[in-house]
């Protein structure tokens, strides 16, 4: 298969992106795992209670569980685990994650020295108890998601940075790392001690093609069984889109163009909300051509919270008049603003087209700017221009993944959007424990965000797109855009 | 020839040294730094880093500290990849262009200098005509381009190759035509202009009305004569191959140093990029006194100290 | 990459570029004769002069197409046809409108570029050459220092110091291309400082400056000439290679570079993406190739028999 780049990191009490996350899924696992229908499942805890209202969940750990060096996995191991993601001294951006553990805010914003006071204890070598500060719907998803799996502290400490290396890791998932060419490979071979037994697929190699036309001639020529997104380009999707090895997943990833709402002209709703209503969402799947879905609203159709009437109509005359309104009619007086969008080929097509849309349907003139990645992603957290255009894929599948990134106190809300509304009705669709009610405040938060108020202008909804050769079997896929290959075999 | 060798040797230390203080104040003046991308960073975590890496000294105390250990032949750590030195890096990824750059460098003179000879001797025919029109093609089609074409006809259509990946010396066959294109290309254009040149002397008159066949007076007279100005581009044009290609290892998956002109720069990889410049420029001076001691064979009248 | 091409292409005429006699007054017209008689490179000539008008007049704002370049439409990707003679790209856009808008920022890019170098690179090797020596090692060894530099950074700097549009680019790609010039003019000046007729001004008593503006710079004419037509090109190709990497123009501004870069997935499935964009860059690179060495045949009277058919 291929992964298109370097992992930036193998260690996932730090790492942050979905090139690690994609190794690391297979190499290691946590408390619960998704099962086919993304619910979880045991797997290192066999089974776990809820009490106080939801507020302790007691885990019962599988006693059969070993480390690839032949140790027995003991609840310390998650203890030590998400104390270190919790430490400030380890930089972990995905520690806010645990917030909802006691104690976890005060530590790793330096406010308590000590780990000890954080809520997550082993009570003995196969039990762990974490005790959160409220009710939190989603909190057993997390324990399915990366940054919470156990680690080795003795391997840590003793190697330093470099205990992601392969002669050194240490990890208990179905698969080992047997082999790291840098910017280059990645070896996996079967772990004969998984405790769910060695998996039927002896050897997976990653390869690291960046482009995306020299991987699929690499599938087309049987040396890769199986790519996805990353190397499908999209002439490519069109050209196989009907055999039978072709498969399209919905993804839980919406795309949106975000206002910098403390800058001019945006800081005026009715400009925001001129310019959501003034995108004609239905030619995105025509421009990107990998059966994109068009979504006005920042909550995924599959998720509780959906309605289809939460983002606002396409309405260009409207569009026209809530300008005016604003000081601008016929779009005269109009400041050119910048559009930053990071440099790939979807994302230029789609800033084009919405460039191109709200010349015609507003007589505004849009500059795009194009950035390298990682520059794109330091000007959106120190200094978001106007507009930029960013998205979010789902950590775990619950509106609240989506719904939190524009809370006021999130780090990744670039929009610099607060509403203490919203931010009500989040905490209360957090806590809340009656799935339909909760349902209903994140249906109340989506309204507001892409209809009312509009610091975002949402646009479409991703799919993933897979090529898998024949001889291939027991490919699973999720919506989540995690591929576990423990249950693969191939003939 | 020693006394020219030692003289380049001695240039090159001014020669390494300007590059090294130019790249190092570039580097600075460029705005961003290596962490910048890192978002969500407490501050107390980037000063570690920093100090860590001596950021937070004075820019002339890091100058004397990077000077310091490239005098002992210390290239740094890279910031990017956390767990890696310099000389890691570019240990690995070295042999591997240099690898490519040198097979590139053989298919651009074996065939560009014949190519460009027959153009010349065919001068104003049909097979000058194509000849030239062929070298044309090498130079106005981007390499991107010329990699995605020779993916799709050898090792798609026809099959005959790998289309990508460097796990075996077939492998390395399709990236290094694709390298080899362009400078293929000049040294035809050059090989020609150059032999047409030579052949309008008189002494290759006299050669020919001495009844030397017109093949042997080409290929033992001419050509010798006509390739002074190919050997003078095989300098800075061997610095080029043999440094990488960023393009072509991007289209083959080839993980060369190449990529490491642009990725560093774009991550602001203070020590990578230092490297990559310090390694371009020794490379050239190298392969240019190369070229010097190359004169002497081809053409005796050439002296080398002027 | 860029510098790589400057190189290449500055260094080829340099080679045994024979000395020319003193300009005498009918040299542009003389010349011009003499290239009238080389078909190819007539022909050549004639077809620059049509990509710059071309390009001149989408400058103008002469509508050359009924559609405007950055007009979208729902007409995505369709084939050339009477109503899009080059088809339309991904979104809809007229690619004949593209590529005719294309061509001024890609003669824009080529002839300013090769200007700035011919500037930089004619004043730094005219005073190597001149002053040899000394003087002449160590601005050859800042030539290979100039060589050693990052490109990347020294554009990404200039994005900063001048702005990312159309002029950044334009200054960053003759920052890195002035090295080949300087050392072309440089060989020429060694070469032609010696000559007698050199020689003979100096003992008249004219002054260095002199001697450079009325002796050999005027000999050295053809060379630098030949090696403009080289320089336009490579920067044309230079700013394609800079729009691979995501560092080009900025969206809908577009160059047969640009245009190029982002057609060329499409090859198996639109192949008119592609083709179009490559053919102009081509037919133009072809032309000042033809046009350069018509050129130097022109220019040099030891050669004008031989091109006399």
């Amino acid at each position: 298969m291929n992964i298109g780049a370097e992992p930036p990191s193998l260690d996932w009490g730090v790492t942050t992106d979905s090139t690690s996350f994609d190794v690391i899924s297979n190499l290691q696992v946590g408390l619960t795992q998704y099962n086919g229908s993304l619910q979880c499942a045991p797997a290192c805890a066999e089974r776990w209670e809820v009490l106080d209202g939801g507020r302790r969940y007691v885990f019962h750990l599988r006693g059969d569980v070993l480390w690839s060096d032949g140790r027995r996995l003991k609840a310390s191991d998650f203890e030590e685990a998400w104390k270190r993601l919790l430490d400030p001294r380890t930089g972990a951006q995905y520690a806010y994650y645990l917030y909802d553990i006691e104690n976890a805010f005060a530590f790793n914003t330096g406010r308590i020295k000590s780990g000890d006071a954080v809520g997550v204890k082993a009570l003995d070598d196969r039990t762990l108890e974490v005790r959160l500060k409220r009710p939190a719907a989603y909190f057993i998803y997390l324990t399915a998601f990366c940054p919470s799996y156990p680690i080795r502290k003795d391997v840590i400490d003793r190697w330093g940075d470099r205990w992601t290396e392969p002669e050194h890791i240490v990890t208990n998932g179905p698969f080992l790392l047997k082999d790291w060419k840098h910017e280059y490979k990645i070896e996996l071979a079967a772990n004969p001690l998984y405790f769910e037994g060695e998996p039927d697929l002896k050897k997976i190699k990653m390869f690291m093609v960046a482009e995306q036309s020299t991987a699929f001639a690499l599938y087309e020529n049987d040396e890769l069984d199986y790519v996805d997104n990353r190397s499908f380009s999209t002439p490519d999707v069109e050209r196989c889109r009907s055999s039978p090895q072709y498969h399209n997943v919905p993804l839980l990833r919406n795309n949106y163009i975000g206002f910098n709402v403390t800058r001019k002209p945006f800081d005026d709703r009715r400009v925001r909300l001129a310019f959501t209503q003034a995108v004609d969402r239905r030619v995105f799947p025509a421009i990107l051509r990998r059966n994109e879905l068009p979504a006005a609203s920042w909550i995924p159709p599959q998720l509780p919270g959906y309605a289809p009437d939460s983002g606002p109509p396409y309405n260009p005359e409207r569009a026209r008049q809530l300008l005016a309104a604003a000081g601008y009619p016929a779009g005269a007086g109009f400041p050119v603003v910048e559009l930053l969008y990071p440099n790939r080929e979807d994302t230029r097509l789609v800033v084009e087209e919405i460039q191109d849309q709200l010349k015609r349907n507003l007589n505004v003139r849009i500059e795009l700017v194009a950035q390298e990645w990682k520059v794109y992603l330091e000007t959106l957290h120190r200094d978001p221009p106007p507009m930029f255009r960013n998205s979010w894929g789902a950590d775990y599948p619950d509106p609240e993944t989506f719904m939190n990134l524009f809370t006021t106190y999130n780090g990744n809300n670039s929009t610099r959007w607060s509403s203490s509304v919203y931010d009500r009705l989040i905490e209360a669709a957090e806590a809340e424990q009656d799935a339909g009610r909760r349902a209903d405040l994140y249906r109340r938060a989506d309204r507001l965000l892409c209809r009312q108020e509009a610091p975002i202008v949402c646009t479409y909804l991703s799919t993933q797109n897979l090529m898998v050769k024949p001889w291939v079997h027991g490919m699973e896929f999720n919506s989540l855009d995690i591929q576990f290959f423990k249950g693969v075999t191939v003939r | 020839m020693a006394w020219l060798v030692l003289r380049r040797a001695l240039w090159a230390i001014p020669v390494l040294w300007v590059v090294a203080t130019v790249t190092f104040i570039l580097v600075r003046v460029v705005p961003g730094g290596p962490f910048d991308a890192e978002k969500n960073l407490p501050p107390g975590i980037v000063a570690n880093i920093k100090a860590k890496y001596h950021l937070d000294r004075p820019v002339a105390e890091q100058y004397l500290l990077y000077l310091g250990r490239l005098s002992r032949g210390d290239l740094g750590v890279s910031y990017k990849y956390a767990n890696r030195t310099v000389n890691d890096i570019l240990s690995d990824a070295f042999p591997v262009s240099v690898q490519l750059g040198a097979m590139a460098l053989a298919i651009a003179v074996l065939a560009g200098v014949p190519l460009g000879t027959v153009a010349a001797v065919r001068r104003g025919r049909l097979l000058d005509f194509a000849c030239m029109t062929l070298s044309t093609v090498g130079i106005s089609v981007p390499s991107f381009l010329v990699g995605a074409l020779l993916i799709y006809l050898l090792g798609i259509w026809l099959k005959a190759l790998p289309v990508a990946l460097w796990e075996s010396p077939r492998h390395m066959i399709l990236p290094a035509l694709t390298l080899s294109f362009l400078p293929c290309a000049y040294v035809a254009r050059l090989t020609r202009a150059s032999v047409l040149e030579v052949m309008q002397k008189d002494w290759v008159r006299t050669a020919r009305s001495k009844g030397l066949s017109p093949a042997v007076t080409i290929v033992k007279h001419v050509l010798r004569n006509s390739l002074v100005p190919v050997v003078t581009i095989l300098g800075p044009l061997t610095a080029v191959l043999i440094t990488g290609s960023f393009t072509v290892e991007y289209i083959f998956a080839v993980p060369g140093m190449g990529r490491f002109f642009i990725t560093a720069v774009i991550n602001r990889d203070y020590d990578l990029i230092m490297a990559t410049s310090l390694i371009f420029a020794l490379i050239l001076i190298v392969s240019n006194t190369l070229v010097d001691i190359a004169y002497t064979f081809l053409d005796p009248k050439i002296r080398l100290e002027h | 990459m860029s510098s790589t091409v400057e190189q290449l292409s500055a260094q080829q005429p340099g080679g045994g570029e024979p000395p020319q006699p003193p300009a005498g007054q009918g040299l542009v017209p003389a010349t011009w004769r003499r290239l009238k008689r080389i078909t190819l490179s007539y022909a050549s000539f004639w077809v620059i002069v049509f990509m710059i008008a071309l390009s001149l007049l989408s400058w103008l704002g002469v509508p050359l197409s009924p559609y405007a370049y950055d007009q979208t439409t729902s007409a995505t990707l369709s084939a050339p046809s009477a109503a899009h003679p080059m088809g339309t790209d991904e979104l809809g856009r007229d690619l004949l409108a593209r590529v005719i808008y294309g061509s001024r920022l890609s003669m824009m890019i080529g002839l300013t570029t090769a200007l700035i170098a011919l500037f930089f690179g004619t004043i730094y090797g005219a005073i190597a050459g001149y002053c040899g020596g000394r003087v002449d090692a160590i601005l050859m060894r800042g030539v290979d220092v100039a060589y050693a530099l990052p490109d990347l950074l020294v554009m990404i700097l200039v994005g900063v110091l001048v702005g990312r549009g159309t002029g950044g680019i334009l200054t960053a790609l003759g920052l890195i291309s002035w090295m080949g010039t300087a050392r072309l003019v440089r060989a020429q000046f060694l070469q032609l400082k010696h000559e007698e007729f050199v020689e003979a001004a100096r003992s008249c008593g004219q002054g260095p400056l002199a001697l450079i503006f009325k002796h050999l710079l005027p000999n050295s004419i053809g060379p630098i000439l030949v090696a403009l037509t080289f320089i336009v090109p490579a920067a044309i190709i230079s700013e394609s290679t800079l729009s691979f990497i995501g560092l080009g123009l900025s969206p809908p501004a577009c160059s047969w570079g640009t245009l190029a870069s982002e057609g060329w997935r499409s090859l198996r499935t639109h192949p008119h993406l592609i083709l179009f964009p490559s053919l102009f860059i081509f037919l133009t690179v072809l032309s000042f190739n033809f046009l350069g060495d018509g050129l130097r045949d022109a220019l040099d009277p030891r050669t004008r028999l031989a091109t006399r058919r």
